[in-house]
This record gives C-alpha cells, sequence and structure tokens, in this order.
C-alpha cells in the first residue's frame, strides 16, 4: 500500500517538481464570512479581507516549493451572534467536491454519509459528527451539541505547487447562516526548507 | 510502511548521531504553559514549575534523547493551575493557528487547532459527557490537537524547540488575547528515545 508520503513523491516527481523540502503535517483553511442561503459554496476561491485567524493562504494555491496530500476534509459552520457551532448547511443534502487545477479530483462525494437527525453515518471510520447529536442541552458558545464534519479520504489527493485549486459544495439552498463556515484540508505535506541551499 | 523507528533512525544518521540506535526506546510527551501570554510555548520552559506547568527543565533534551513528535495538543490551564478544555473556555468559534520550530527551521507553518474540534478528532465521534458548574449540562467536548501525517517529526537530542500561537475568533478574524487565568499550554506527544548507559558504563 502506497503511503501518503510515497504518493506525494511519486506525484511530485511526474510533475517533474521539487521532492525536497520540510516534511510536515499541513492543514490548509479557508473561511467564507456570512454566506447566507445559497446552492453553491466556492472555498479557497477568496481570501480578500480574510485574517491568519480566517485562511493561512493569500491565494489559491501552493507555493512552487510547496505540496501536499489531502487527506483528511473539515467543514463546520458557526453563527455570528452566539460564536456557537452551527449544523452545516442545516439538514439538507450536501455535496463536496475538490478541483486541482482543471481536474476534479473529488466529485459530488455527499457530506451527511446517512447521519441526518441524531443518526449515524454509515461509514464512521471516514466520517464524523455535522449533524444534530442527542445531546439535549441548548447549543451554547461554550457547550457544543455538535461536531463539525470530517471526512477522511480513502484516495491520497495531491495538491502540487502552484496549481490552483478549490473546494465546492453543492445544495438545494443549504442554510449557511450569517456566521461564517469554515472548509479545512489536512494531510501529509512538504514547505520550503532553505536546508543546505543558502 | 515506515515505522516511528525508522524515521528516527533515518534522521540520526542524517544528522551523525551513531549512538541513538543505541538507546532506549520508549514513549513521551512533553508539555508547558504560556505563563507569560507571549504566545510562545516551551521557550521559558527553564522558569517554569515542573510538573505543575511543564515536565521540561529546558527547551532541548538531553546527549541521545529525542522525541518523534506524532501528536500536538492544546489546552488551557485555569489560575488554579487545572487543566482544562479550550473550547470550553474560549469557546466554539475560537482558532489557534500556530508554528512549531525546532532549531532554526519552521517544521509546522501556520497549522489551525480549532476549537470547535480540530481536524483529527474521530477517536471521540459522539461522545458526550455532562459537565457540573453554574448549571447542569450536556456537551460535545471536542479534542483539540493535531496527529502528524506520514509517521512524525524528530526533535534531534540538544537543539531547541518552541511552539508559536496565536488564537483567533474564526468569525471575525479578531486576536483572541489570553489572560492569566487562560493560560495556553501544549502537549508533544510521541515515540521517545532515552539515554540508555547500558552500552556505555
Amino acid at each position: 500500500m502506497a503511503s501518503q508520503v510515497q504518493k506525494l513523491n511519486y506525484v511530485d516527481g511526474k510533475l517533474g517538481a521539487p521532492t525536497s523540502g520540510q516534511q510536515t503535517t499541513r492543514v490548509l483553511f479557508n473561511t467564507i464570512e456570512a454566506p447566507g442561503t445559497t446552492s453553491s459554496l466556492t472555498f479557497f476561491r477568496n481570501f480578500q479581507g480574510l485574517t491568519n485567524g480566517q485562511t493561512n493562504l493569500t491565494q489559491n494555491k501552493l507555493d512552487s516549493m510547496e505540496s501536499m496530500v489531502i487527506k483528511t476534509i473539515w467543514l463546520s459552520q458557526f453563527s455570528l451572534s452566539v460564536g456557537d457551532l452551527e449544523e452545516f448547511g442545516g439538514l439538507v443534502q450536501q455535496t463536496i467536491s475538490i478541483i486541482v487545477g482543471n481536474q476534479t479530483v473529488v466529485k459530488n462525494l455527499p457530506i451527511q454519509f446517512n447521519q441526518g437527525e441524531s443518526g449515524q453515518a454509515f461509514d464512521r471510520l471516514h466520517e464524523n459528527g455535522g449533524v444534530n447529536s442527542d445531546v439535549n442541552t441548548a447549543s451554547t458558545l461554550k457547550y457544543q451539541r455538535i461536531m463539525p464534519i470530517e471526512i477522511r479520504l480513502l484516495t491520497d489527493i495531491v495538491i502540487p505547487p502552484q496549481v490552483a485549486f478549490e473546494v465546492r459544495i453543492d445544495s438545494n439552498a443549504g442554510v449557511y447562516g450569517t456566521g461564517a463556515v469554515v472548509c479545512a484540508l489536512a494531510g501529509y505535506g512538504k514547505i520550503f526548507s532553505a536546508g543546505n541551499s543558502f | 510502511m515506515i515505522t516511528a523507528q525508522d524515521k528516527i533512525l533515518h534522521v540520526a544518521n542524517k544528522l551523525g548521531l551513531t549512538s541513538l540506535k543505541d538507546m532506549q526506546a520508549s514513549t513521551g510527551a512533553v508539555y508547558d504553559v504560556d505563563t507569560d501570554l507571549s504566545g510562545t510555548i516551551f521557550g521559558q520552559a527553564a522558569r517554569h514549575q515542573n510538573p505543575s506547568i511543564t515536565n521540561v527543565t529546558e527547551n532541548q533534551f538531553e546527549v541521545n534523547e529525542a522525541l518523534l513528535v506524532e501528536n500536538i495538543a492544546f489546552y488551557v490551564l485555569d489560575e488554579n493551575e487545572a487543566v482544562r478544555n479550550f473550547q470550553n473556555i474560549y469557546g466554539s468559534n475560537k482558532v489557534i493557528v500556530f508554528d512549531l520550530v525546532i532549531g532554526n527551521k519552521r517544521v509546522m507553518k501556520e497549522t489551525p487547532v480549532f476549537a470547535a474540534g480540530s481536524p483529527y478528532v474521530f477517536a471521540n465521534s459522539g461522545s458526550t459527557t455532562r459537565l457540573v458548574g453554574e448549571a447542569t449540562v450536556q456537551a460535545m467536548v471536542p479534542r483539540n490537537q493535531i496527529f502528524m501525517e506520514g509517521v512524525g517529526i524528530l526533535i534531534p537530542p540538544q537543539v531547541q524547540w518552541y511552539v508559536q500561537y496565536t488564537i483567533f475568533n474564526v468569525v471575525t478574524g479578531a486576536i483572541v488575547a489570553p489572560t492569566a487565568s487562560t493560560q495556553i499550554g501544549c502537549y508533544l506527544f510521541g515515540t521517545k528515545v532515552l539515554l540508555n548507559f547500558n552500552t556505555s558504563i
């Protein structure tokens, strides 16, 4: 079984991208403020006006010496006034697509995983939370009733250096509220390392 | 598949640490708290009380000791030196964005740990707990940690390390300052190498 390390080296090698650099765990994230009710959200497209607490990129691509494997997708929704964690998009069915360059690498993957209201995902190994739990206390800033959505991918998806990417959420009028929604992509990566070259 | 031991030996070999392979393999964790509220953890560990604030005497390991960092976790230490959950103190809409620096190298870069439950929270998916305080409520208590992909990152012997962090409100983007009663602590957990005298004395 090829590991994330081997997969990243293989793809970087195929593309002629630098394979040296500091090996690390990389988590990219991007926030959309006040998304409202919409049928389509696109993360990693707009970085204007966001602080370092809302995104850790300034453009929708990695630097020339950086690359990573997407292994985990993380989604969350926060209310504006209370700041508590809300159900992502309400309880409606939504799908996620990841586009790297001109290629769709994850296509219309459902994010609810059959959980619905107080349900269990059909695959608990690869999906976590995101919908109402059986906790009967009202949600507040400091007492969460739900957990963020997290999907562990079976296939290692590579973001090569300097290739634009984005994450798209499709739904039939998902309710994303007036606070903020956040998408994070996590996995093994490489960051620029001066090493012996400086 | 590369194991933690493989990774340690690979790095030791690169660094010329020929005797590290003869040392005692173990499991270990180091922790420290930013009592100065300066945004740096482990940097001032030498001044901190052991074990209530930290479990290291300085922010570098001794000769032939090392730690392969496989998990990085954050928590809050309150004014009574009690360990608290980051989400439960700061609220769900906060995020810690941190760097891990080893020597003069930044090995973790602008990595977010979301109070709501950072990526890598599968281990407690769906769990609930009853908290007794001002009111008795039930809540999901998330983990605030990062599991390291690709085995982990080695902190070699006698090299200083520290964690730099900033807390933000992810909704507004504003910086949130910790206080004396909400100090941020950090764990680095993983495979440890301990000094073993047997082969040398």
